[in-house]
């Protein structure tokens, strides 16, 4: 019998004399059986419209698939360009603000300007300049004291709510208060503005604006104003400013009692020693103090 | 003629699943027992069809698919039970006794447990060649060897079964 005679026949293949051999030998029975049954089994049920439908909705509608798909990508997106909007819109806006910078009483500040000028700013104080546009312009706002010592460079003002101080490169300091504006020039030449009216004022001079009153004085040349070392230094002050300014520098509330404000102070306080700054200030006023806490009490030396 | 006739056209597509998709589905079935993932098989491989359908001519779609369908599930699941159904309404038309009916189903039973304990590679093609009615030189395309291959399958399948059956 030939090779693989089983398939042979089973396939119909064997010749007329196989297919007799085939039959006489054994097991032929079984075979023949399995050849019948087999012939009616059949594979579990398959429905092939409905397999073609399934294939049918992963391929051909391919574009809606992609729209579905892509709705929620579009949300996020939308809300992903907004919060960038909003972190750049906010990054420009407070990139456009001025640098603020403010002390409190009692606390004095050294600021490095863009240019490497230096600023220090005295108690209660505060300065602001737009950092982004230094380079072209040097402008500061100013309200309180500062000290300046300005690199040599383009104009430099400092705007006050009194007056406009310009300069090229000098060291400076500048005071405006309530009521008191003074601009103490240490080095070089500043420009004074004024209510449109200009003074230029050269090194070792001071102008001093006291409600209106325009005055001039001299100070020491390439000095710096005496606050930097830690002391008050005053000129024919009226005792007002004087007070406002122990005030600032010592953090403590000043009250006053039958007391002449308008009298004219000239000399020095401590800045750091508050008990010193006290008799500084009482002894040549002939006033006396009373110091509780954080409040002092001025008062006339007749009064009970 | 190759603009008209690839496996993009819709029609072409839908032809070559009406024509292979059951084979598909029941050769997958025959190796692995397990109806979800012959299903599963004929979508993939449909689908890998669809897809690649540029690059598959017509004339390979079949081989295509067969191809994907067992690599999908190559050495990955083990043969579980293979339930064939028993066409008895072929018998109902026939006026045989009741004992042998009995008989037929439980020569049926016994054929199903020995298929069962055939080799993939056999089962698949007995079943493939008396239930679809696959020509051996088919199921060589389909398994991917030569139809000498095949003949051998059978013989050893039927030897197989026909011992398993008689209990040599």
């Amino acid at each position: 019998m030939q090779e693989n005679h089983l398939s042979k026949w089973i396939d119909q293949e064997l010749t007329e004399a196989e297919l007799k051999e085939f039959k006489a030998s054994e097991g032929y029975a079984t075979y023949e059986k399995i050849k019948a049954v087999s012939d009616r089994l059949s594979a579990p049920d398959f429905d092939t419209d409905q397999a073609f439908a399934a294939i049918r909705q992963r391929t051909a509608p391919v574009a809606e698939t992609k729209v579905l798909s892509l709705r929620p990508y579009t949300r996020f997106l939308k809300v992903a360009a907004a919060i960038v909007l909003l972190i750049s819109g906010a990054y420009v806006y407070l990139n456009s603000l001025d640098t603020h910078i403010a002390t409190q009483f009692a606390e004095n500040k050294t600021i490095t300007l863009p240019d490497n000028s230096n600023v220090i700013l005295n108690a209660g104080s505060q300065l602001s300049y737009d950092e982004d546009q230094w380079d072209t312009e040097r402008n500061i706002t100013l309200s309180g004291e500062a000290f300046f010592k300005v690199a040599k460079g383009k104009k430099f003002t400092v705007a006050t709510d009194a007056g406009t101080v310009t300069v090229l490169g000098t060291q400076f300091n500048v005071v405006q208060r309530d009521g008191y504006f003074k601009v103490s020039c240490y080095e070089g030449l500043v420009s004074v503005l004024i209510a449109g009216e200009e003074t230029r004022l050269p090194a070792g001079k001071t102008l001093t604006k006291i409600k209106g009153t325009i005055s001039a004085a001299s100070v020491t040349k390439n000095g710096k104003p005496s606050w930097i070392d830690k002391e008050s230094t005053f000129q024919s002050v009226p005792l007002r400013f004087v007070l406002d300014e122990f005030e600032r520098q010592h953090n403590v509330e000043v009250v006053t009692k039958a007391i002449d404000l308008d009298k004219v102070y000239t000399g020095t306080f401590s800045n750091d020693n508050t008990e010193l700054a006290l008799k500084s200030i009482s002894i040549p006023s002939q006033i006396k103090f009373k110091f509780e806490g954080n409040k002092v009490l001025f008062y006339a030396q007749d009064t009970p | 003629m190759k603009d008209k006739d690839t496996v993009c056209e819709d029609d072409t597509f839908a032809n070559i699943f009406n024509l292979h998709s059951k084979t598909v589905f029941n050769y997958i079935y025959y190796k692995f027992g397990n109806e979800e993932k012959a299903h599963d098989a004929v979508q993939e491989a449909f689908v890998k069809l669809w897809e690649n359908c540029a690059k598959v001519s017509p004339a390979k779609a079949k081989s295509f698919v067969y191809t994907v369908a067992n690599n999908l599930y190559l050495n990955v699941i083990k043969a579980e039970k293979v339930r064939l159904k028993y066409a008895d309404k072929t018998l109902k038309t026939t006026q045989e006794s009741p004992e042998f009916l009995l008989e037929e189903k439980e020569f049926k039973e016994k054929l199903e447990r020995a298929l069962q304990s055939l080799p993939e590679n056999q089962r698949t093609t007995f079943l493939l060649n008396r239930i679809d009615r696959k020509k051996y030189a088919e199921i060589a395309e389909m398994e991917g060897v030569t139809v000498k291959a095949i003949e051998k399958r059978m013989h050893l399948a039927l030897k197989a079964l026909r011992a398993k059956i008689d209990g040599i």
